[in-house]
């Protein structure tokens, strides 16, 4: 209480600070009495909706859990939604997956948000102007019969990601009923330059590659931790790995020009000139001396001081490296992202294999793959070379009519290729689309698909692991928007309009896959069971397991053809490499829009919701940089603005900007976060496949005088807190690797 | 103008708006009193007391509405309280699948719009009578596996601990104020539990765990009346998760 002189002394004086302060805190207790008993609880006005009919097995408050697949990446992982009061609250790994074991990622984990997404299209939109106009979906389904009445087969082209399973029989026949070949399968990062090279070393294009029984992996930037192929089993593979074989802890040496996940996880990790991946294999190849012919004579030039100075990889390093290798058999070594990545990208992949094959590792730790005994259900696999070819015909006006299913080219093509301009020669545009992308922006008629949560389906993932198994997935609840349809659904409503006698069996999708998957129900494994049991087991099992075809791998060395550039001279215009990095939680900048992945720290550099320029702090002392100066990157094609974080793993002559952000569509967490490196990314080619070679361009660094705070998640810069060292830092020529052995 | 912001004319001020407030809201009490809450109107009165209240002694058909009930088990239809969080409302399905089969009362008027949602396959859209705060967990379960299956007290009377005569209602109306000190006033209790001797690690009194609080644990040796007793869980992050 205020006593009686100090009142009296107030009461004189005008109200000032103090008295201000002393209301304020009065004024709180008040509240917080007041506050007592005061609760949110609003009795009489909350409805308590009950269930009409419930099944058995719903209680209120208790989750149910349905087996399902997730589709955030085409990895194939199995996954448990937990359902109660019929929303699907989380997701979890299912244990009966051989790929995930029970395991998820945190990008599956934010599957819920796409489901959830506020963002999501929800009803059929035509254009009209710049605006789309809600239509019903008889209204599009007549319109799209309109129009592919109106044009020949061959000038009807779809554009899709990764299919497989009965969506893509079924899209197949769709096709065929309208006559068209022109299915492009397109994943802006795919491992298509690698897969390429398998082919031509092993007969296969995608061998079981098995880390847990390797002793040393050596991987040239394939960032299997992280988003490479199949990360989640790749991950548990590799803790068997470290667990050790015969009680020797496995090795990771990665070599790379911009550190990944992986790389931070290495034992050793190899700064290397971009580019040069193939000559660092071909010279530890020179160095282990084992090689004989054809492949000796291809090696005897990149003896350790060529090599070294080519790659920027020290001599004593690559003895290391090739001591380690011959003391501990099997070892394994992998080709990923960064190595394939530049117009000779094949030869470098094809000396990694090389090396491979030289330490007698194929039949060891790379296996054959299996394959489901279905080859139509076997998926269709997405390059980047497809676009092009999609996108020189769109050019040359050869498409009247073009469907996008769920893939967004005007965000992830080199602007180079003025995708928007070319799609804008079709006339008539359809895109199936979970969200206003920038793609779907640009399209005449939008549909709007059903979540991964609510739509059926089966898929058959590329990288099968143990044995061969078909992916189901079905819906966790029901539809959150009534008007969003499945795609499987979609593209059955228009197979009928070709082929109406052969499909009108069928009135929804889910018909057509109990059907289809009841009519090869001995081979699927449940021979012998009722219609019924079969389905209802297969729903509940979420796989199904098959015993698969083995390919057989081809052993033998192939050195023909195998011809590696000099490393290219630094361009006085443009001296910096540019690597556009893939980070483990945006991958392809497809579920940009899912706010827990804008939020989760980069693993490397902790930033979030925002893009940078990873700079090498020597570099960037030269040029008078420090962390959260916004600088302009400057290619041949275009010019992006972002802010500078200093990280020493990164090659010196080489700056990173990662991709999946730099939206303007999609949704309110995706547009104005970031930039798009795709926006300057030269068009250069990999010579055998035609691949997009996304690590070709170069680039200049000017600063803009601008600086800003860099929203990042790490403490403050020297790695100290409170005092405290978090991490022991060698620099690795100071490692003695035979004692980390 | 300043003058008429002097500190005294504030406080009153202050004081006066905030004992409006506090009257107007009713403080909670630490004892087992009733409090009765607003009588919600739902859209179908449904009368609790011809459901479970007893039944008319005098009248062997108890055909009565108005004197005698049927003596129905609260769980028959609140069936998810011993499984659930949630006591939960019963399905629409639960209601018609007695109702189809009592000709007798299918004309009046409450039946009738009973029959006219399980037509139109809607659910009716019952008003939240108990509620609780979204930060409080609460769970009939536990409460119900506690006084009903372990001690076998009667469960019109272990429902009726938190909810009151319902078996005496139209339909429900909260009788007890439902807030964090009245919950503690019951933990505060010593209830009885199992002798040592019948569980023999000494566990709680659910599901056996040989594991009890310190406080919870029971006293060494028997009451007045020859009952080993213990109080109720008391910590904060067992409501507050």
């Amino acid at each position: 209480m205020i006593d009686s002189g100090s009142e009296k002394h107030l009461a004189g004086h005008p109200f000032d600070r103090r008295d201000f302060l002393k209301v304020l805190g009065w004024s709180g207790t008040a509240v917080a009495l007041s506050g007592c008993g005061n609760t949110s609880i609003e009795d009489g006005k909350e409805t308590v909706v009950s269930y009409v009919e419930a099944k058995d097995y719903v209680i209120p408050g208790v989750a149910v859990y349905f087996n399902s697949t997730c589709a955030q990446c085409d990895a194939g992982c199995s996954i448990s939604g937990k359902v109660r009061e019929g929303r699907v609250l989380k997701l979890e790994g299912n244990p009966d997956s051989a790929i995930n074991k029970g395991k998820m990622c945190g990008v599956g984990q934010a599957g819920v948000q796409h489901h959830y997404n506020p963002d999501r299209v929800r009803e059929p939109l035509l254009r009209n102007g710049d605006k789309g106009e809600t239509i019903t979906w008889e209204k599009a389904y007549a319109l799209i019969a309109e129009k592919l009445a109106a044009v020949k087969g061959e000038e009807i082209a779809f554009l899709t990601g990764g299919v497989s399973g009965h969506q893509k029989v079924l899209l197949g026949n769709y096709l065929d009923s309208l006559g068209t070949k022109n299915h492009f399968v397109y994943e802006a990062v795919s491992p298509g330059v690698v897969r390429a090279a398998n082919l031509k070393a092993y007969g296969v294009e995608m061998p079981r590659y098995r880390i847990d029984k390797a002793k040393v992996v050596l991987s040239f930037g394939a960032d299997f931790l992280g988003a490479w192929v199949s990360p989640v089993h790749f991950s548990q593979q590799y803790a068997q790995f470290r667990r050790g074989v015969d009680g020797q802890r496995g090795v990771l040496i990665q070599a790379e020009s911009k550190m990944t996940l992986t790389g931070a996880n290495a034992d050793r990790w190899l700064a290397v000139r971009p580019g040069t991946e193939g000559i660092l294999a071909l010279g530890i190849i020179n160095a282990l001396g084992t090689a004989t012919g054809d492949v000796a004579e291809l090696v005897k030039g990149y003896d350790k001081a060529r090599v070294s100075r080519d790659t920027g990889v020290e001599p004593s390093n690559i003895d290391k490296i090739a001591a380690l290798l011959k003391l501990r058999s099997p070892s394994l070594v992998l080709a990923g992202s960064a190595a394939e990545g530049y117009a000779h990208g094949s030869q470098n992949a094809a000396a990694i294999n090389l090396l491979n094959q030289v330490l007698g590792n194929v039949g060891k730790t790379i296996e054959a793959p299996v394959s489901v005994p279905f080859p139509q259900m076997s998926p269709a696999k997405g390059n980047t070379a497809a676009l092009k070819t999609l996108n020189d015909d769109l050019a040359a006006g050869k498409y009247k009519v073009l469907f996008n299913v769920a893939t967004n080219p005007v965000f992830t093509a080199p602007a180079s290729y003025k995708f928007r301009d070319n799609m804008a020669r079709a006339g008539f545009k359809v895109a199936f689309a979970h969200y206003l992308d920038e793609t779907a922006l640009q399209a005449d008629l939008v549909l709007p698909l059903d979540s991964a949560m609510e739509d059926w389906g089966t898929s058959v993932p590329e990288y099968l692991t143990e044995g061969a198994q078909i992916n189901i997935q079905q819906p966790l609840m029901e539809r959150l928007h009534p008007n969003t349809r499945g795609l499987g659904d979609i593209v059955l409503a228009l197979i009928k309009q070709r082929r109406a006698d052969e499909y009108k069996g069928f009135d929804d999708y889910y018909g057509y896959l109990r059907g289809a998957m009841l009519q090869n129900k001995g081979a699927l494994g449940g021979g012998g069971s009722d219609d019924d049991n079969f389905w209802n087991d297969t729903l509940s099992r979420g796989i199904v397991k098959l015993a698969g075809p083995s390919a057989s791998l081809n052993a033998s060395m192939a050195t023909a053809g195998l011809k590696l550039p000099a490393p290219v001279e630094i361009d006085e215009h443009y001296p910096f490499q540019l690597i556009p990095s893939v980070t483990s939680s945006l991958r392809d900048g497809r579920h940009t829009n899912q706010p827990w992945l804008q939020e989760s720290p980069d693993p490397l550099t902790t930033i979030v919701w925002d893009s940078w320029v990873e700079m090498h702090p020597k570099k960037a002392t030269e040029m008078g940089i420090v962390e959260g100066d916004i600088v302009e990157v400057t290619s041949k094609t275009g010019s992006v603005k972002a802010q500078v974080y200093l990280f020493p793993g990164i090659y010196p002559d080489a700056v990173s900007i990662p991709i999946g952000r730099g939206h303007d569509a999609m949704g309110r967490y995706a547009k104005g976060y970031g930039v798009n490196p795709f926006q300057i990314m030269d068009s250069v080619f990999e010579s055998a496949t035609g691949e997009l070679a996304m690590h070709e361009t170069r680039v200049n660094i000017t600063k803009t005088g601008q600086r800003v705070i860099v929203v990042k998640d790490e403490g403050p810069a020297g790695g100290m807190q409170m005092g405290r060292k978090i991490a022991a830092r060698v620099s690795t020529d100071q490692v003695d690797l035979s004692k980390e052995v | 103008m300043y003058r008429f912001l002097r500190l005294p004319i504030l406080l009153v001020g202050l004081f006066m708006a905030v004992s409006c407030y506090a009257v107007n809201d009713s403080q909670p009490t630490l004892t087992t009193e009733d409090d009765l809450g607003p009588q919600v109107a739902q859209p179908i009165e449904f009368p609790h007391y011809r459901h479970a209240g007893n039944r008319n002694t005098v009248d062997p058909t108890n055909s009565d509405p108005t004197k005698g009930g049927m003596e129905i088990n609260c769980q028959y239809c609140h069936t998810y309280a011993r499984r659930s969080l949630t006591a939960g409302i019963p399905p629409l399905q639960k209601c018609i699948g007695c109702h189809q089969n009592i000709p007798s009362v299918r004309d009046k008027p409450r039946i009738v719009e009973l029959f006219k949602y399980w037509d139109a396959k809607k659910a009716v859209p019952w008003k939240k009578v108990h509620d609780l705060p979204d930060f409080v967990r609460f769970t009939h379960e536990r409460h119900i596996k506690r006084f009903i299956e372990q001690q076998g007290r009667p469960v019109q009377e272990v429902c009726g601990y938190c909810h009151g005569q319902v078996k005496e209602m139209v339909t429900a109306r909260r009788q007890k104020p439902i807030t964090m000190g009245w919950c503690v006033s019951c933990h505060m209790k010593e209830h009885v539990v199992a002798a040592k001797a019948d569980i023999p690690e000494g566990g709680t009194p659910i599901g056996k765990q040989a594991y009890w609080y310190t406080f919870q644990k029971p006293a060494e040796t028997k009451n007045a009346a020859g009952e080993l007793t213990a109080k109720g869980p008391n910590d904060c992050w067992l409501c507050h998760k």
